[in-house]
């Protein structure tokens, strides 16, 4: 018996009704940890090729790892893994809330949901008595998320889907309290099984090696995450819409369909603006977390949840648009419907440059806030346009042209960092086995936002980066843990650098040529250094270190290459859209990302041979069972 | 010539506008100087504002060892950027 685990699994049969109490595989946590790593070997191991993605015998799993259920700050996060509708390889997403918390609470380390119910469902599942109620949801069938979760109450922990899943949005997602499992259409997985909701409920208690010595190094944790600049200081004042600033003057910020990745107003929509002007209203917290970087927003006297920065850009400077409480009201409208506002914002700036060059007939266009709210609705309920609108960019280009500018990748759309601006970012994104993602790697943080940038558009470090960061962002999601927890690995004094010094200037250029040496760093196995190493060596009695990170890291991403292999995906779908690897952004800088110099790189240093498929030698080395 | 200086947050608080169109700065030193110039009485601040700003020239950083010589063309835009993270 593994600590920090619950030991246990549960299979719930929607169409016969029945489930079962499996123990925890523990050789599986061993080499994958757990949350998305679990669920990827079990989707693996459990699944036919060529499934259905919205038929019943896809399953979809929800997992927890051995830091949810600790006071570990940021560790409230589940994962959610399935085959994706919207990109037919690897599906998952994470999810903040209280759900992770619920679920090991009722003594689950994995919920696995088979097959299909023939009439709108939702399941009880009370982890002490080890029952699980399969209850009628035909009431709450068509209500939004804020609605159906007040309607389960207070007793228990929810992760439930509104319209957009019931019908089957491809980038529909779940939602747990105010937050959102919202990549690759796991919601749409979820009302193919017509699942209105999970609740889970229980007592039990994590079990851990050493409390003591977890509470201790948890405290101390805390204090230097709220003294730290940029998770204490920056993140905590403005949430993640500080970063706009930043972005667009990098040239990074998605505008116009990505045309452009500058927008001169964008200012309005920025973490700063917010706060000076009394819009922000409550600051908001996950579970155990100091940063707190959510917010409610004022919106005409009314709190509403505020938007991440990821959808003020998507919902905004990508649709031309820079009225923060017209977002706003995007965003609530989008998550209360449970569907990716990332997704949706892609989409929604397709759609206008399609009508903008004539190809689309609708009444959206660039920088015109009138129909969105009403198109998002008809997209949430398969209405009119908003049927097509509703498959994401990638079906919608095949059906109107414009692939040049349908920006996915592997039928993801982007997220809002302009990969032209950030070339880890564009490798990055190009070779992330769910498609189009920022919080895969966040390679951008360490080239272009962050305090320690390299240069973003010269090639130093440009394969190893994403790799690196790959891996680490795996074995976060494993683990369950936020990615932004990362973002206080850089240590304080480099934030107080003048990054006009020499100085500064010799630590970017001393780390932008580590190349070999700084993968061999990362690589190595000495003693547990960084928090979550430590939390994990406390709670499981077990020793992880930066070198077992990166091993776990790299077996679950190779895992989930072979899935995508095995689902039909192939290195031609590591690639941009057109737009960024040829279109320039700004006076002829930015002449696209050079991915044919990069990839090569990149699958050298990952073991794989030059089609993108890991070689046996590689597979065996990292434990990985095809 | 004409170049645009794009002000952070707090600057631009500061001085009232986001923007400023300068006239004859021919490297990224003239457009600091030039731009530092237009903070009059408040030189302390821009000074203090900027001890961790990082410079850019049309998104590009500029962090090689002949920074204040970088020549700048008509229509460039230099942007002062804080370090932040998004998600």
């Amino acid at each position: 018996m593994i600590k920090g685990y619950a030991n246990r699994i549960l299979e719930v049969d929607l169409a016969a009704r029945t489930f079962s109490f499996q123990p925890l595989d523990e050789e599986i946590a061993r080499l994958y940890i757990g949350g998305k790593g679990y669920g990827t070997r079990l989707l693996y191991d459990t699944t036919k090729p060529g499934i259905d993605a919205l038929g019943p015998e896809n399953p979809l799993i929800f997992a927890t790892g051995p830091l949810n259920g600790s006071l570990a700050p940021q560790s409230n996060r589940f994962a959610v893994v399935c085959k994706s509708p919207l990109t037919g390889g690897i599906g998952n997403a994470a999810c903040g809330g209280s759900f992770a918390l619920g679920l090991k609470k009722a003594g689950l380390d994995v919920l696995v949901i088979r097959n299909q119910s023939p009439a709108p469902l939702r399941l009880e599942v009370d982890g002490d008595a080890g029952t699980v109620a399969f209850l009628d949801a035909t009431e709450l069938w068509g209500q939004g998320t804020a609605a159906t979760q007040e309607a389960l109450g207070k007793s228990g922990y929810h992760a439930v889907i509104g319209p957009a899943g019931e019908n089957q949005v491809l980038y529909a997602g779940i939602v747990s309290q105010e937050r959102i499992a919202g990549r690759t259409g796991v919601g749409a997985v979820m009302g193919s099984k017509r699942l209105k909701a999970i609740t889970v409920k229980g007592t039990a208690k994590l079990e851990m090696e050493d409390e003591e010595k977890f509470k201790a190094y948890t405290k101390w944790l805390r204090q230097h995450f709220r003294a730290h600049p940029m998770l204490g200081e920056k993140l905590r004042r403005y949430g993640t819409m500080g970063i706009v600033n930043t972005t667009n003057g990098r040239n990074i910020l998605p505008t116009h369909n990505f045309r452009f990745g500058h927008h001169p107003d964008a200012m309005q929509l920025s973490g700063e603006y917010l706060e000076d002007n009394g819009l922000v209203g409550v600051k908001s917290s996950c579970i155990h977390c100091p940063v707190a970087c959510g917010r409610d927003v004022m919106v005409d006297g009314a709190r509403v949840k505020g938007p991440e920065y990821e959808t003020v850009a998507l919902l905004g400077t990508n649709l031309d648009i820079v009225d923060i409480k017209q977002v706003s009201e995007w965003n609530q409208l989008a998550d209360d419907l449970g569907m990716d506002t990332i997704s949706l914002g892609v989409t929604l700036g397709f759609a206008m440059e399609l009508q903008e060059l004539g190809m689309l007939e609708t009444d959206l266009a660039f920088g015109k806030p009138e129909g969105i709210s009403a198109m998002i609705r008809d997209i949430a309920f398969r209405r009119g346009l908003g049927d097509d609108l509703a498959q994401g960019v990638k079906r919608l280009s095949e059906k109107y042209g414009g692939w040049s500018f349908a920006m996915h990748v592997k039928g993801l759309e982007l997220s809002a960092y302009d990969p032209r601006g950030s070339y880890a970012q564009g490798v990055e994104y190009a070779t992330t086995n769910r498609g189009g993602c920022h919080v895969q790697g966040a390679s951008m943080y360490m080239e272009s936002t962050g305090p320690l940038t390299i240069n973003p558009q010269s090639l130093r470090l440009k394969a190893e980066l994403p790799v690196v960061q790959q891996n680490l962002a795996c074995a976060l999601n494993a683990m369950v843990l936020c990615m932004f927890s990362t973002y206080g690995i850089i240590p304080a004094f480099v934030h107080r650098m003048d990054p006009n010094s020499l100085l500064y200037r010799v630590v970017v250029g001393a780390f932008e040529r580590s190349g070999p040496m700084y993968r061999w760093l990362l690589g190595l196995k000495v003693r547990p250094l960084l928090w979550f190493e430590q939390w994990l060596t406390y709670i499981t009695g077990q020793t992880f270190t930066s070198g077992h990170l990166q091993e776990i890291g790299a077996r679950i991403f190779n895992l989930e290459r072979m899935y995508n292999l095995r689902e039909g995906l192939t290195g031609q779908d590591d690639s941009l859209p057109p737009r960024m690897l040829h279109e320039p952004t700004f006076k002829h800088l930015h002449s696209g990302v050079p991915l044919d110099s990069l990839l090569p790189r990149y699958y050298q240093i990952r073991g794989w041979d030059a089609q993108g498929v890991p070689l046996p030698r590689t597979l065996k080395k990292l434990q990985v069972r095809v | 010539m004409s170049i645009t200086v794009e002000l952070t947050y707090d600057l631009a608080k500061l001085l009232g506008t986001r923007h400023l169109e300068l006239e004859g700065a021919a490297t990224v030193g003239d457009a600091l100087r030039l731009t530092r110039a237009h903070f009059a009485e408040q030189q302390a601040d821009f000074d203090r504002l900027t001890r961790v700003t990082a410079l850019a020239v049309n998104g590009v950083l500029i962090n090689h060892r002949n920074l204040w010589a970088t020549p700048l063309a008509p229509g460039d835009r230099v942007s002062f950027l804080k370090a932040a993270a998004g998600g």
